[in-house]
This record gives structure tokens, C-alpha cells and sequence, in this order.
């Protein structure tokens, strides 16, 4: 056997033995998070939200917006966390210097006046230019910043607030109307212990969306939103709610996350200069508090809180995806001194490595594994039996799993109308290995080229808009500093 | 090793494969079982509303299914209703099927199901029944079930659940909001046991007593608060400043003027905003001081009392050029 051969069996063996453990993985998370569900389900049954709304022991909560040139649909946004069903709560919109009238918006539709507010200066950030009050609303506050991206922002507006706990939401993210309540649920439940929580983000392409409302989910039309669809499934249902039984969640989607302000403030904000400011906060997060050895948890609820719009475009999703690999990748290679220290705890032992091992080289795994093994069964490097049991485990088993996160999805929050759509979200799971990981996996590994080169930057992100209708669209452009 | 290779993924095939078709079983007796208590809720609904509102309501041609769906409809019923609706309703459950398997439902081996059985007893409008089951079921060793019992026991207003709340509360063996709800309520027939509890050892028991005094107290029990203002413990010492800010009558205004210079900067803030509800003039000048002077906290909330209070010094005060931020935000505040 030549030195190639050699090579090539050796490739395969490593790429079979990645899948096999992939696998393995994810049928335990599978199993864990039917568990969790079936109990959450269960647990409805003696924890009404109504009941959360009515006392007077749920903790007021400071949401923070931070927009930039979002003047399209920042007005319903914050239309509708006005309108969230709970007790008491305020709303921060920061305006991180945008180009557009996202201010004028804001001031026409919610008749703001100036204010010189008193601002913390515990987290720093760049200068805030003026801050507002609305006269319609007195618990909504606009402060007007120079830009300096999405975490100063996020900074700012914990400056800002007056409450114990703040939610940071994305501007274009669509609530849920007790979605403020369910997350705060797990705070009321262990208030000592508890420092973070987040929830299930959905996917709103193709639903209708009225007044900053979900008011009739429907599945995406474009082909690549319905892939993410199921993606989101097993990055939403599974993966989180497992780490979530061994408190060791570290993701809280920037979409939608609370989090205790005394924690926050005390590890120094977000962070400001890496792109995966959410998973980087919930890392320096369960860092900070292990290090001082506080009992602490931080949650996820297998609830669907928040809808938010997903690339319908492959370069969108290029960078989309280029970027969420670098935030990763800047998370872990900040941090690494956690992996595999049993000082951190599940986190250090059991996600990071995951996140290191199957997020991270994951795709280059998968961009080159699977050509190596089909190229070693060609010349006769590997048996045809191998080669079966190889394209089993790779390929197979992930449609499987893909099927399994449906039908958990099926079971636990039941959104999906009659049988067609149903079906057609199988169909997407079933496809999914065919092209659409594959392509995920080349924008991971580009985005882990980016991280080699040192790029720093968002890139632009269009989006189409949430607030219209699925029948009739209307675009609008938005970038993210 | 090919073999080997062959029969581990023919094991993964069938666990995944198990793992499938038990879901999409799963899923198919969930879809039906709810179609079914949908219909059954449809059916009952006009019975149940006849029950409540005193007009018979023949129940006796109700299959076990319905008559477990019209438990529930009338559980969220007594939820909402007062008065005589929750006597008929109690009325009903006094003879039916699911109190009694409630009661039984107490002792089941899962979890879920003993704590689902104490979430609903507190719904039937039965003390007499549930009552001592309840109590027991504070001593569950999940901390669900005895969430439940607690919320139940309040829901039920059993007055001499009180003590077992507080020490289960005392214990952590319940959360401390479901426990401090439970105790609101009991409304005012707590006041006496949460009176008791303010001198208890553990301060963060006096503090908890003193939030709920502060709620369902009057100003009988102002003193109680008005002493804990000197507690050791500075969170009983800002529950107490709170708690006097909502009972609203406090005759000893001086000791609240003292915690304005009290060394924890949330105490100080407390009792600046207690000062601003209880309308208190003589601490404007010390109030204006900390809302010149003081951290951000109390500095805030000095600023607001002083705008409650005098709105008309606020304007002028925060005209001078060394007014500070906080006294500038409360003025445009009051403008806006």
C-alpha cells in the first residue's frame, strides 16, 4: 500500500469515526430533549402564565432595543414590546447612530421628548447624544448614540436601565406576547440562582405579521429559509434544551436573551469587539461565576419567544454563516483556557468541546471527509461494505436525526397547519443532507478563512422586512455596523 | 472489521428508527387526545356554566371523560369567579369523581402527577377536603409539588396554612414568590403570622415577612416595619423602607429621614422613595442634598420624591448650575 493509500484509509477512518460520534451526540441530545420536553409539557399544567402575570413577585424587566437604520419597522417593534402581557416593564430603544430617519420614526410615532437622563457609566461606550421619553408611553426611553455597533449599544441601553434584569431584543425581531413572561418564569422559580435565560427563536419568513404581531405562521417560500427551518429545529429544540439539562446553554440568541444587569455589568458588558457577542457573553458569564464558585444556572425554555427573518439569499447566508463561524471561533479561542478544565464544569468538559469539535471543525470534517472516503471506495483504498456503512452513518442518520427534530418540534410546540405542511417540513429534513449542509459547511469554513485572515467587520445584511403579510412583501435594506 | 463496521450502523438504523416511530406515535395519540378534549369541552361547556351560575346543570349523563373535562373547565372558572359562583362550585366538586382522584392523584409515584393533583385542588373550592392533603404536601420531596400545595393553599385561603407557608418558605422549600403569593391570598388573616416571622433569625426570612406586610398590612402594622428600619440586615432594613412607602401611614417619619444617611446606598434609595409617597416636606432638604450628591441609585430616587413632593423647589433647584444630572432628569420629567 502506497503512502497516499495509507493517507487516504487513515482520512477515512477519522471521517467515520467523526460521524459515528456525531451521531451518537445528537441521538443523546435527541433523547434528552424529549425528556425535557414531554416534562415541560407536563409542567404547564401547574404553572400558568396567568397567574406569573398577576403577581406582584415577578421582577420588573428593562428591554433594550438597539436599532440601527432601522426606520422601516422600528415603529411596530416597538409597538409590540409595548405590548407585551407583562406586569412591569420598560423599553430602551438605542439608536446607535443611524444614517437613516430611524429617530424621526421613533419621535413622530411616539411624540418623544428630550430628557437629560442621568445615564450609568459602569459599562463604557461611545458618547449617547440625547435621550428621550415618550409622552404616549412614559416607560419607553430613546437614547441617541454615536454609532458604535450592535454590543455598545446593547451597553448603553444596560446603562440606561432601571431594573434588575434586562432583555436584549433584536430590532427586527417579532415577540411572542408572553414571551417576556416566560422567560422571567425560571427567574421567579430560583431568583438566587438564576443569571441568564433564553428561548426558542423561529423562523418568520412566510408567516403574517401584523402591527409587530405573529398572527398566522405559515412555512417560508424560498427553499433555503425552509432548510433553515429544520436547522433552527436542532439547533433550537435539541442541542440547547441538552446543555440545558447540564447547565451548560452557551448560546442565548442575541435575537431575544434576559439577563441579570448586576452579572452583566460585573463581567463588563458585551463584548465589543467580536462578532458573536452573544456567545461570548454567555461564556464570560459562566466563566466569571464558576471562577468564584456561585451556584448559578443559566436557562433555556423550550418555548417559542421570538420569530426573527432568516436569508433568503445564498449571500446573505454566505455571510450570515462566515460570521456566526468567526463569532465562534473568536468565543473559543478567547476563552480556551476553559476547554477540557475541569474547573469550568459540563462547560469546559462537555459544550466547549463539542462547540470546538462539531461547530468549529465540523465543516472542514465535513467539506473534506466525505470526498476522501468516496474517492478511497473508487480506487479500491476501501471496501464496498465501508463505504456503505460510511454513507449510512453520514448521510442516513443525519436525515433521521433531522426527522427526529421535526417530529420533537411536532410534539413539544404544534404550529405546523394540517398535514401538507407537515409534510413538506419532512420532505426539507429529508433533503437537507443533500447540498444544503454542504453548502452551510463551505460558508463555515470560509468564515473560519475569515478568522485566520483577521476579519472583523458584519458585512451588510438585507432583509426583506417582518411587517407585511406573507402574500405581499415589502424590502427594506438593513445593515448592521 | 467490516462486519463490526455493518452491525454498528444497524444499530444506530434501529435505535433511530425506534426513536422515530415512537415519536410519530407519540405524536399522533397527542394530536387525538387533544381533538377529543376539545370536543368533550365544547359539550360540557353550557353544563358547566349552568353549574356556576346556580342553574342545575344535569351532569349525570357525562362519560368519565367529559366529566374530567368539565373538572378542568370549572377549575379555570374558580380561578376568575368569587363569592357564590365558587361555593356551587365547590358544591360540585364536593361529590365528584375528580376530587377524589385528585386527592389520590396526591400520592402517585410521578412527579407531574402529584403536583398537576395539588395545582387542581386548589381550584375545587374544597378546603374542608384538601386542606390536610395539602398540608402534607409541602413536605413532598419535589419542590413542584410543594410549589403547587402552596399555591393551592393560598388559592383555598386556609388561614392556618400561614405558618407551614412561611416555613416552607423559611426553608426554601418553596419559591419565594409562589410561597409569597400564596401568602397574599390569605390577605390580612396572614398579618399575624407574618408579624411573627419579622423577628425571625434569618434575614432573609424578615425581609421576605416585611415585603409581604408591606402588601397586605395596614397601618397597624407600621411599626413593625417602622423597627425594622434598624434592623442589623441592610435588605430588611430596604424592605422596610419599602414596605412603609406602600402601607402609606407611618408616624415616625424621622426614622425614615434617618435612613436617608443609612450606609447602603439601596436602603438610602428606598427610603428617598418612601419619603416622595408618603409626602414628607421636612426631608427636602436632605433629599435635594443626595439627589445633588449621593451614588446613582439613591441620587435618582431623591430627585423623584423631591418632584412628588414639591415639584415647584424641583423646578428651581434644578435651575442652579450645580443641580446635577438627577435633579435635571426628574425637571424634564415633570415638564414632559
Amino acid at each position: 500500500m502506497s503512502a497516499a493509500e495509507t493517507v487516504l484509509r487513515i482520512a477515512s477512518w477519522i471521517s467515520f469515526f467523526y460521524f459515528v460520534i456525531l451521531s451518537l451526540v445528537y441521538l443523546t441530545f435527541t433523547i434528552v430533549a424529549w425528556k425535557r420536553l414531554a416534562a415541560h409539557r407536563r409542567a404547564r399544567q401547574y404553572s400558568p402564565l396567568d397567574e406569573l402575570f398577576a403577581s406582584p413577585f415577578t421582577p420588573p424587566v428593562s428591554v433594550i432595543l438597539p436599532a440601527y437604520n432601522e426606520s422601516t419597522g422600528i415603529v411596530s417593534s416597538v409597538t409590540s414590546l409595548l405590548d407585551l402581557r407583562y406586569p412591569r416593564n420598560e423599553v430602551i430603544v438605542v439608536n446607535d447612530g443611524s444614517t437613516d430617519a430611524t429617530l424621526e420614526a421613533l419621535r413622530d410615532a411616539f411624540d418623544l421628548r428630550p430628557v437629560r437622563e442621568a445615564l450609568r457609566t459602569r459599562i463604557p461606550t461611545a458618547p449617547v447624544r440625547a435621550t428621550y421619553v415618550s409622552r404616549r408611553h412614559p416607560n419607553l426611553w430613546v437614547l441617541d448614540k454615536e454609532n458604535g455597533g450592535k454590543s455598545d449599544a446593547l451597553n448603553a441601553g444596560i446603562n440606561a436601565s432601571t431594573y434588575a434584569y434586562v432583555c436584549a431584543v433584536d430590532a427586527d425581531a417579532v415577540l411572542e406576547e408572553d414571551a417576556l413572561l416566560l422567560v422571567v418564569k425560571p427567574v421567579v422559580d430560583d431568583p438566587e440562582l438564576v443569571a441568564a435565560v433564553g428561548g426558542i427563536v423561529r423562523i418568520a419568513n412566510g408567516c403574517r405579521i401584523e402591527a409587530g404581531r405573529l398572527v398566522k405562521f405559515g412555512l417560508p417560500r424560498s427553499n433555503l429559509a425552509r432548510f433553515q427551518v429544520i436547522e433552527y429545529f436542532r439547533a433550537f429544540l435539541i442541542g440547547r434544551l441538552a446543555f440545558d439539562s447540564i447547565n451548560s446553554v452557551l448560546i442565548i440568541s442575541g435575537a431575544f436573551g434576559l439577563f441579570s444587569r448586576e452579572h452583566v455589568e460585573a463581567v463588563g458588558g458585551y463584548a465589543r469587539d467580536t462578532v458573536g457577542e452573544d456567545i461570548e457573553l454567555v461564556t464570560r458569564l459562566h466563566r466569571y461565576l464558576r471562577d468564584r464558585g456561585e451556584a448559578y444556572r443559566i436557562k433555556f425554555v423550550p418555548d417559542p419567544v421570538c420569530w426573527t427573518e432568516v436569508p433568503e439569499q445564498l449571500a446573505m447566508l454566505s455571510r450570515q454563516r462566515r460570521r456566526w463561524q468567526r463569532g465562534l471561533g473568536e468565543t473559543l479561542w478567547r476563552h480556551r483556557r476553559m476547554i477540557l478544565n475541569p474547573r469550568a464544569g459540563s462547560v469546559g468538559m462537555v459544550t466547549m468541546p463539542y462547540f470546538l469539535l462539531f461547530e468549529f471543525f465540523g465543516a472542514i470534517v465535513q467539506l473534506i471527509g466525505i470526498p476522501v472516503v468516496v474517492l478511497a471506495w473508487a480506487i479500491g483504498v476501501l471496501s464496498a461494505s465501508f463505504f456503505l456503512a460510511f454513507l449510512v452513518v453520514s448521510v442516513l442518520l443525519s436525515m433521521l436525526l433531522s426527522l427526529a427534530a421535526v417530529l420533537l418540534e411536532e410534539y413539544a410546540v404544534r404550529r405546523h397547519e394540517g398535514p401538507r405542511e407537515i409534510a413538506l417540513v419532512v420532505v426539507y429534513g429529508l433533503l437537507e443532507s443533500f447540498g444544503y449542509r454542504q453548502l452551510v459547511a463551505y460558508f463555515a469554513f470560509r468564515g473560519f478563512i475569515d478568522l485566520v485572515r483577521g476579519r472583523h467587520d458584519w458585512g451588510e445584511m438585507e432583509r426583506r422586512g417582518l411587517e407585511r403579510s406573507a402574500e405581499a412583501p415589502l424590502p427594506r435594506q438593513v445593515s448592521s455596523p | 472489521m467490516a462486519e463490526a463496521l455493518v452491525l454498528l450502523t444497524e444499530v444506530f438504523l434501529v435505535a433511530v428508527g425506534l426513536l422515530l416511530v415512537t415519536l410519530v406515535w407519540r405524536r399522533v395519540a397527542l394530536g387525538r387526545g387533544e381533538r377529543r378534549v376539545r370536543e368533550a369541552e365544547r359539550r360540557v361547556r353550557p353544563v358547566a356554566i349552568a353549574l356556576v351560575e346556580g342553574e342545575g346543570g344535569e351532569t349525570t349523563g357525562l362519560s368519565a371523560r367529559e366529566q374530567a373535562v368539565l373538572a378542568d373547565v370549572l377549575g379555570r372558572y374558580a380561578r376568575k369567579l368569587t363569592g357564590d359562583a365558587d361555593a356551587r362550585i365547590g358544591a360540585y366538586f364536593h361529590d365528584a369523581h375528580a376530587l377524589r382522584s385528585a386527592l389520590r392523584e396526591l400520592h402517585a409515584r410521578r412527579m407531574w402527577r402529584r403536583a398537576t393533583a395539588a395545582y387542581r385542588l386548589g381550584d375545587m373550592c374544597c378546603p374542608d377536603e384538601a386542606t390536610q392533603p395539602l398540608l402534607a404536601a409541602l413536605d413532598d420531596s419535589r419542590r413542584e409539588v410543594r410549589a403547587a400545595a402552596a399555591r393551592s393553599l393560598g388559592r383555598l385561603r386556609v388561614v392556618s396554612a400561614a405558618l407551614p407557608i412561611v416555613e416552607a418558605l423559611v426553608q426554601r422549600r418553596v419559591p419565594n414568590g409562589i410561597a409569597g403569593q400564596a401568602l397574599l391570598e390569605l390577605g390580612t388573616d396572614a398579618r399575624p403570622e407574618l408579624g411573627r416571622i419579622a423577628g425571625h433569625e434569618d434575614p432573609s426570612v424578615r425581609a421576605t415577612a416585611i415585603t409581604l406586610l408591606g402588601l397586605v398590612g395596614d397601618s397597624g402594622d407600621s411599626h413593625i416595619a417602622g423597627a425594622a428600619l434598624r434592623d442589623p440586615s441592610a435588605d430588611v432594613r430596604r424592605a422596610a423602607a419599602e414596605a412603609l412607602g406602600r402601607i402609606g401611614t407611618f408616624s415616625d417619619e424621622g426614622a425614615l429621614r434617618a435612613a436617608l444617611d443609612d450606609r447602603m446606598h439601596f436602603v438610602r434609595a428606598e427610603a428617598a422613595a418612601t419619603l416622595g409617597v408618603i409626602d414628607a416636606p421636612e426631608a427636602l432638604p436632605r433629599l435635594v442634598e443626595i439627589a445633588r450628591t449621593d451614588r446613582f441609585r439613591p441620587a435618582r430616587a431623591a430627585a423623584r420624591a423631591v418632584a412628588r413632593i414639591d415639584p415647584k423647589l424641583l423646578t428651581s433647584v434644578a435651575a442652579a448650575p450645580d443641580a446635577g444630572p438627577h435633579l435635571h432628569e426628574a425637571a424634564d420629567l415633570l415638564a414632559v
